[in-house]
C-alpha cells in the first residue's frame, strides 16, 4: 500500500529523532521520501548563545522544515523547544515589509528612498548642530559579525564617535570586564566539552535547564553516564534546574560575593590551594572600590587597582568565615566549608557556570572575578574538564558584540579607544586618519539612554534589539524617547515591538537565513550561513542599512565591497590575527563552526593551555599570556561584599527578580507572536513563596499589584509554576510586552561594566 | 499540520514508566524506547504552537529529563 504524504514525514521525523539519538534508522528510504524536494542548509539557530546547529529545508522559495544539524559539534542533531520557533521567526503574520516614518501619530509607509533621505538629513543635521556625539548606535549581540562591525567602523571611523552600544551591555558586559580584569582578555578559557568531560558542576545564577537546555542536557548526559558526576545549583529561586541538580543551594540576594569569598577563605584555612600554579601564574590586587552604584549620571572613578601580596589577600580574606558568609546568605556555615573542599578536591574536575545571576549584579565585574579567584587558588582552569564558564543569552553577544567590539569603549579583538596604539591599528586597516577615532568612550547603554533623555543625544539608532522593552527604569527612557525637542529614534526590526511604538521611522530588516551571516557564540565558535530564502516585502538586511547611511553621509568610501559579507570579514581578521585569530572565510563555509584562536587550520579548546593553545611554549603548561603587564599571569582579586542597591525594608519588603522562561526568549519579539490565548505559556505571573501568600491572605492566581519606587503592576500569582521563589522574593518574566516589569526595576548597574541588576530591586505586593 | 520528530531523556531506569505515562498524550506517538534511557516520539497537532504546549506538557511528565528537537516538518502551514 502507498504511503502518504504526511506517514512519509512522520517516518522522516522518527527517523531523524533515532539517528539523533544515536539509534540506527530501521527504513532509511521511507525517511528519505519525506525529504522529497527540500534542500537543505547549514546555520546556527536563531535564538541563545548556546550557537547550536540546525539544518533548515527549503521548498518552493519557503522554509519548510528544520533539522537538529547531526554534523553540529555542540547539539549533536538536537534543539531544545525553541527550534519550534525556527518555523515561525520569519512567518508571523505581521511581519515588518516596508519602511514606516512617522506623520503626527501615524505612522505611513514611504520607500527606501525617502526614509534614507529622512534619516540622513537628521544625522547631518544633529551632527552640524550638537557635534558627533549627538547620534548614537544601540545594537545587539543578535547582529551578524558583518552588521555589528559595518556599524562600528562608521560611527568610530567614519561618523568619529564612540556612541555605539549594543544590548549585550545588558547581559554580558560584566563576563567581559571579569575576563578582562582577570585574564586581560574576553573570553573563556574552556569550552562545552568540559561539559562531558567534567564531574563536578557549580552553577551560580544559572536556569540552565531552562535558559541553556542543550547544554544543560549534555551535562546531564554526562551524570548519567558518570554516576560521580555532581551538579550544584547555587541560586535564590528554586528552578527546573535546582530540581535535576543533585543539591540546591539557596541563598539570599547579592550574598554570592560573601559565599565565595568565605570558599576562598576555607580553601586558604584548610590549605586546599595550589602553591604551586599559584606562585607561577597569580598575582594579587585590590581595588576600584569607592564605585557606588551607578545610579547618578556621569559616575567617574576615585581610584585605582593596586597590587598586594598574596598574605594580604588571606588577611583580606579573614573576615569572611564560613559563619559569617552564613549569618549574611543563609546557607549553613557547615555546608559552605564542605562546598570549599569539593571545589578544592584534588581528585575531581571542577567547572562553574553562570549566567545572568552573576552578571546582572551591581558588583557584577566584583563577583566574576571571585569565582575565577577559587579557580586560580585551587588551579582548576585551563585544563579539559575543569573551568569557569559564562554562558551567554543571544546568539552572537560574544562573536559580535564582544570580538567585534561594538561597544563604547572597545574596538575589534580586545582593542580599546584609549590605547594610542589600537587606535593606530584600527585607523590602518580602515585606511583612516587616526584622529578620527575619538579616545574617549562616551556613553554605556543605560548612560545612552539617559542622555536620550537629558537632550545629549538627539538621534539615536536602534537595530535587532528591542530597548524600550528590555531596560530597566523603563517608564523614564520611553518618556524620553517621545520628548521631541529635535529627538529622533530609529528602529529596525522584523516585527512592531515595544520600541517600534516610540520610533520616528521604522526598517524593515531580513533575519536570520534571509540573508548571509556569521554569529560567534559562548565557546568561541563562529559559525558562517549563507542566505536561504528572500525577506519579505522590502525587507532589507541591517547590513545594507548602515551602509546606506554611510554612503549618504559621505563615508561611502569606507565600505568600498563587492561582496560585502565575505570582505567584511576578511578585514576584520586582520585584527585577530596574532592572538584572537580567526580563520578563513572559507574555512567557515565548510566546518560546522571553529573555535578561536584558529593557527594552522587548527582550532582550540582549551585557551592558556599548552598542548591546546598555539601561543602556549611547550614547557609553560599553563600560561595567561595576554595579561603581558602582569607576566602572563592571572590576576586574584580581593572584593569585598557590598550590600545591593537597593534591598528590601518595610515599606518595600519583598525582593523582585525577573529572567526568561523556557518558551518565550527575551522580549517574546520572535517567540510571542501568537494570540496570548494559544501560547504555551501565555502570560506573565508573579512566582511567590505559598508561605508569603497564605500569610497575606493570596490565594493562588489571584491577581496583585506590584510595587517598587518606579513603577506599579498587576499580575496573578501563581504558587505552583515551574519556577518556585523563595520566602520574602518574588519572580517575574520579560518577555510579556503586555506587562513591562522592567518599570519596576531600578537602573542602578556594576559601575565597572556598566550593566544594570534586573535581579534585585525591592517591592511591595499587595491584593489588587 | 506540523509534525516533529523528539527524543525524550528519561532518568535511569525510567524510560518504560515515562513511555506509558506520554502514551496517554493525544497527538504524541511512541516509535521507540531505547535502551540508554531515551524515547523517540512523533508530536502531531494542528499548529506549531499546539506542538510547542505538547512539548511543554512533556517536560512535566514524572521522571523526564528532557524533551529534545531532531525534525520538524511544518511545509503545509
Amino acid at each position: 500500500m502507498a504511503l502518504s504524504r504526511r506517514e512519509f514525514l512522520k517516518a522522516s521525523a522518527a527517523a531523524v529523532a533515532f539517528a539523533a539519538a544515536g539509534a540506527s534508522v530501521l527504513n532509511p528510504k521511507v525517511s528519505e521520501a519525506g525529504d522529497a524536494g527540500i534542500k537543505w542548509g547549514k546555520a546556527p539557530c536563531r535564538f541563545c548563545g548556546t550557537g547550536c546547529g540546525v539544518l533548515v529545508g527549503v521548498k518552493g522559495g519557503k522554509i519548510v522544515a528544520t533539522k537538529g544539524d547531526p554534523a553540529a559539534p555542540v547539539n549533536r542533531g538536537l534543539n531544545c523547544i525553541k527550534g519550534y520557533f525556527l518555523s515561525k521567526v520569519l512567518y508571523g503574520k505581521d511581519r515588518l515589509t516596508k519602511p514606516l516614518i512617522r506623520k503626527g501619530d501615524k505612522m505611513v509607509e514611504a520607500s527606501w528612498d525617502e526614509a534614507m533621505t529622512l534619516i540622513a538629513s537628521k544625522f547631518k543635521e544633529s551632527i552640524a548642530k550638537h557635534g558627533p556625539d549627538s547620534v548614537a548606535m544601540y545594537g545587539s549581540g543578535q547582529w551578524t559579525v558583518f552588521e555589528g562591525y559595518a556599524a562600528l567602523k562608521l560611527f568610530k571611523g567614519g561618523i568619529g564617535t564612540n556612541n555605539i552600544e549594543p544590548n549585550a551591555r545588558l547581559c554580558m558586559a560584566s563576563a567581559v570586564t571579569g575576563f578582562m580584569t582577570t585574564f586581560a582578555s574576553d573570553e573563556p578559557m574552556g569550552c562545552y566539552d568540559d561539559l562531558d568531560l567534567g564531574d563536578t558542576y557549580f552553577l551560580w545564577g544559572a536556569n540552565m535547564a531552562e535558559c541553556h537546555p542543550v547544554l544543560f542536557s549534555r551535562m546531564i548526559d554526562n551524570r548519567l553516564k558518570n554516576p560521580d558526576v555532581r551538579i550544584i545549583d547555587f541560586g535564590t529561586r528554586r528552578t527546573r534546574t535546582s530540581q535535576m541538580a543533585d543539591q540546591y543551594v539557596r541563598f539570599n540576594p547579592q550574598t554570592d560575593l560573601a559565599l565565595l569569598n568565605a570558599i576562598a577563605h576555607v580553601i586558604i584555612k584548610e590549605k586546599l590551594y595550589d602553591e604551586k600554579f599559584i606562585k607561577k601564574h597569580v598575582v594579587f590586587k585590590k581595588g576600584k572600590e569607592n564605585i557606588g552604584y551607578g545610579l547618578e549620571d556621569k559616575f567617574k572613578f576615585t581610584d585605582d587597582p593596586k597590587p598586594i601580596s598574596f598574605d594580604d589577600y588571606k588577611k583580606f580574606l579573614e573576615k569572611y568565615t564560613p559563619e559569617y558568609a552564613s549569618k549574611l546568605s543563609g546557607v549553613p556555615a557547615a555546608k559552605i566549608v564542605e562546598l570549599a573542599r569539593l571545589y578544592a578536591d584534588k581528585k575531581r574536575k571542577v567547572n562553574s557556570l553562570w549566567t545572568m545571576g552573576f552578571n546582572q549584579h551591581v558588583r557584577g565585574t566584583w563577583v566574576n572575578n571571585l569565582v575565577y579567584n577559587v579557580h586560580l587558588l585551587t588551579g582548576k582552569i585551563s585544563r579539559p574538564g575543569e573551568n569557569p564558564m559564562s554562558l551567554t543569552g543571544q546568539p552572537s553577544a560574544c562573536g559580535t558584540a564582544r570580538e567585534v567590539g561594538t561597544f563604547t569603549h572597545r574596538l575589534p579583538a580586545d582593542m580599546v579607544v584609549t590605547n594610542p596604539e589600537h587606535r593606530a591599528k584600527a585607523a590602518e586597516i580602515w585606511g583612516i586618519d587616526v584622529k578620527r577615532i575619538p579616545d574617549k568612550p562616551t556613553y554605556n547603554a543605560t548612560e545612552m539612554f539617559r542622555a536620550l533623555d537629558r537632550g545629549d543625544i538627539k538621534v539615536l539608532w536602534s537595530q535587532v534589539t528591542n530597548p524600550f522593552q528590555s531596560l530597566p527604569h523603563l517608564n523614564r527612557y520611553r518618556k524620553g524617547a517621545r520628548k521631541g525637542d529635535g529627538r529622533f529614534v530609529i528602529v529596525s526590526d522584523i516585527y512592531p515591538t515595544k520600541s517600534t511604538e516610540v520610533a520616528d521611522v521604522i526598517l524593515p530588516s531580513a533575519s536570520w537565513v534571509e540573508k548571509e551571516g556569521f554569529f560567534g557564540n559562548a565557546e568561541r565558535r563562529g559559525q558562517q550561513w549563507f542566505k536561504m530564502v528572500d525577506a519579505p516585502g522590502e525587507a532589507k538586511s541591517d547590513l545594507w542599512q548602515t551602509m546606506e547611511l554611510a554612503r549618504r553621509l559621505g563615508h561611502g568610501n569606507l565600505f568600498p565591497y563587492k561582496y560585502a559579507e565575505k570582505e567584511i570579514f576578511e578585514e576584520y581578521r586582520k585584527f585577530t590575527v596574532g592572538g584572537k585569530d580567526l580563520a578563513p572565510y572559507e574555512a567557515y563555509v565548510k566546518a560546522r563552526g571553529l573555535r578561536w584562536p584558529v593557527v594552522n587550520g587548527k582550532e582550540t579548546l582549551w585557551r592558556y593551555a599548552e598542548g591546546h593553545d598555539p601561543y602556549v611554549k611547550a614547557g609553560e603548561g599553563v600560561k595567561f599570556y595576554k595579561n603581558k603587564k602582569d607576566d602572563g599571569r592571572a590576576v586574584i582579586w580581593a572584593r569585598p561584599y557590598e550590600p545591593a542597591a537597593e534591598s528590601p525594608d518595610k515599606q518595600y519588603p519583598f525582593w523582585l527578580c525577573t529572567g526568561r522562561v523556557l518558551e518565550h526568549w527575551h522580549t517574546g519579539t520572535m517567540t510571542g507572536r501568537v494570540p496570548e490565548i494559544k501560547r504555551a505559556y501565555p502570560a506573565a505571573v508573579c512566582e511567590m513563596h505559598p508561605d508569603d501568600a497564605k500569610r497575606m491572605g493570596i490565594k493562588n492566581l489571584q491577581k496583585v499589584k506590584i510595587t517598587s519606587r518606579r513603577g506599579t503592576i498587576i499580575l496573578p500569582v501563581d504558587l505552583n509554576g515551574r519556577g518556585k521563589a523563595e520566602k520574602g522574593n518574588i519572580f517575574v518574566a520579560f518577555f510579556d510586552e503586555t506587562k513591562l516589569i522592567n518599570e519596576l526595576c531600578i537602573d542602578a548597574y556594576c559601575p565597572i561594566s556598566g550593566e544594570p541588576d534586573y535581579k534585585k530591586c525591592a517591592v511591595k505586593v499587595e491584593k489588587a | 499540520m506540523p509534525v516533529s520528530g523528539v527524543v525524550i531523556s528519561c532518568l535511569v531506569g525510567c524510560s518504560e514508566a515515562v513511555s506509558g505515562r506520554i502514551a496517554a498524550f493525544d497527538g504524541v506517538e511512541v516509535h521507540g524506547v531505547l535502551p540508554d534511557n531515551q524515547i523517540v516520539a512523533v508530536i502531531e497537532a494542528d499548529t506549531v504552537d499546539a506542538e510547542v504546549k505538547l512539548v511543554s506538557q512533556l517536560h512535566e511528565v514524572e521522571d523526564v529529563v528532557s524533551v529534545r528537537l531532531a525534525y520538524h516538518n511544518f511545509e503545509d502551514l
